[in-house]
């Protein structure tokens, strides 16, 4: 069977560059990183430096992704002997019980981390992915509270507790995560955008009124954000029909909702000459009068 | 009590579970369109509503409200177009070993249900999802006495059973699932096209 180099006419530096960029992007595309690291790592692993470590970590955990055990082993006994006694190799020890669903021993083996260390951040968060994979979503919530008294800064915890308020329609409490969030990252437009639909399901005027200015907070931050920009058109909709608001606020929502309603017609008008999609999207236009006003 | 047989061909099962197997961590969640039929037999005994397609919606977190209100409408436009009309929804948990409907399928559903009474609610059981498709994986829930109620799946839940397991299978092995697109990959670039053409004709070349 032709490699996967022969196939794609790629050399091994474009294949550990896709690579690099993947660990960037954080990408779970874990069956494309096994495709391409697996052959990296067999043909040409001399040719990478010390690259080739944090390149068999990231094989190892999408070949857990993939059940790739065998992958996973290989990758994890090259790094157990590079780094026989670091934390961090421990860690990946104690992904491939929980990829086994040998979840008591993957605990003891983080438990025992955090008594050599009880810093260790890594294994406190695996121990809360556990609960989740059980899908023990009160515990989750409660550890990842405890965990975030003590690392208030620790920005993937907020998201993943914001996330998981969300699946428990807390949509309050995943507002104040997105909050702080937003906070210590004024210029992300996503945290914006993600607060704003949390406000929107919350539902009611006050929350739809800040849900639209949310929406176009993120847009400021980032006018490609479509989310951002059908949630515009969405909330002021809804804030200008409804028979609870002033004239003015109605005026000026309208006004709102038509800019959001133009800035979305150019942006398909310019996706399909960009595509010659077929007429799919003529179906766009009657979108607008659905609110009916 | 109204039995509604609905039937999936081939083309709606396959990308449920292109869906499904795209995204192997998350939750998914789509539509399901029929054709709209002229007549409308008030003694609900007419033939099986057959679900000619589906609509992939989004993955991970399902529970936001903007995006979804946004599909339903473009979606509901784009039925009328071409004569369809919404008749359900599917979903894959994210826990594979939870195949119940949450509450964001009954949401949706009773949503759906405002255009069509008979709506129904099809969980796919990814705890059973394998390459060789041997069995149906699909669990279907009707709306009775204000409760969603679990009907046995038989091979009869499909136009053609021996169809849908054939393509369904080649397109997982060949790995085309790579290429479904769904609303959450449209929001992040429109270009991607939710109807999936290029699935759509596969399905076709290998009936």
């Amino acid at each position: 069977m032709a490699s996967l180099s022969e196939m794609y006419d790629v050399g091994w530096e474009e294949m550990r560059d896709k690579l690099r960029k993947w660990r960037e992007d954080n990408c779970r595309n874990s069956e494309q990183i096994v495709d391409v690291g697996e052959e990296l790592i067999s043909e040409h692993s001399s040719k990478l430096g010390d690259d080739i470590w944090i390149i068999y970590e990231q094989v190892m955990i999408a070949a857990l992704d993939c059940s790739r055990d065998d992958l996973a082993l290989t990758c994890l006994q090259e790094l157990r002997k590079q780094f026989p006694d670091s934390h961090r190799v421990k860690r990946l020890t104690g992904m491939r019980l929980e990829a086994l669903e040998r979840y008591d021993d993957a605990n003891k083996h983080y438990d025992a981390i955090l008594q050599e260390d009880p810093t260790n951040t890594a294994a406190r968060k695996r121990k809360i992915s556990i609960l989740r994979a059980q899908g023990k979503s009160t515990e989750a919530i409660r550890e990842l509270n405890e965990y975030l008294e003590q690392f208030v800064g620790d920005q993937e915890a907020w998201h993943e507790l914001s996330e998981l308020y969300i699946n428990e329609h807390d949509y309050g409490k995943a507002a104040f995560c997105l909050e702080e969030l937003m906070m210590t990252n004024p210029h992300n437009h996503l945290y914006c955008e993600q607060y704003a639909e949390v406000k929107y399901t919350q539902g009611g005027m006050e929350n739809l009124e800040l849900a639209r200015k949310y929406f176009a907070q993120a847009l400021r931050l980032n006018n490609r954000n479509m989310r951002a920009l059908f949630g515009l058109y969405m909330s002021a909709s809804h804030i200008a029909a409804s028979p609870k608001v002033s004239a003015k606020v109605k005026k000026d929502n309208i006004k709102y909702a038509a800019w959001a309603a133009a800035q979305i017609n150019r942006a398909y008008k310019v996706s399909i000459e960009m595509s010659y999609l077929d007429s799919t999207f003529h179906c766009f236009y009657s979108f607008f009068f659905f609110i009916g006003y | 009590m109204i039995d509604m047989h609905i039937q999936l061909t081939s083309q709606a099962y396959c990308k449920m579970l292109l869906h499904t197997a795209k995204y192997p961590h998350c939750a998914v969640n789509g539509l399901l369109v029929a054709e709209k039929t002229k007549e409308k037999k008030k003694d609900g005994h007419g033939g099986p509503v057959l679900c000619v397609d589906c609509v992939p919606l989004f993955h991970g977190t399902l529970a936001l409200a903007p995006m979804l209100e946004v599909a339903l409408t473009l979606i509901d436009s784009w039925c009328k177009e071409n004569n369809y009309v919404i008749v359900g929804y599917y979903q894959a948990n994210e826990q594979t070993q939870d195949s119940r409907p949450n509450q964001v399928a009954q949401k949706v559903a009773a949503r759906i249900s405002e255009n069509f009474n008979e709506a129904v609610i099809v969980m796919v059981d990814s705890s059973r999802l394998t390459m060789s498709c041997f069995e149906p994986i699909i669990f279907i829930y009707d709306h009775v006495e204000n409760k969603w109620k679990n009907r046995e799946v038989t091979t009869d839940a499909f136009e053609d059973w021996n169809e849908a397991q054939t393509i369904t299978s080649a397109l997982l092995v060949g790995r085309s699932y790579e290429n479904l697109i769904d609303f959450d990959n449209h929001l992040d670039d429109l270009r991607n096209d939710w109807t999936n053409p290029a699935i759509n004709k596969s399905v076709l070349d290998l009936c």
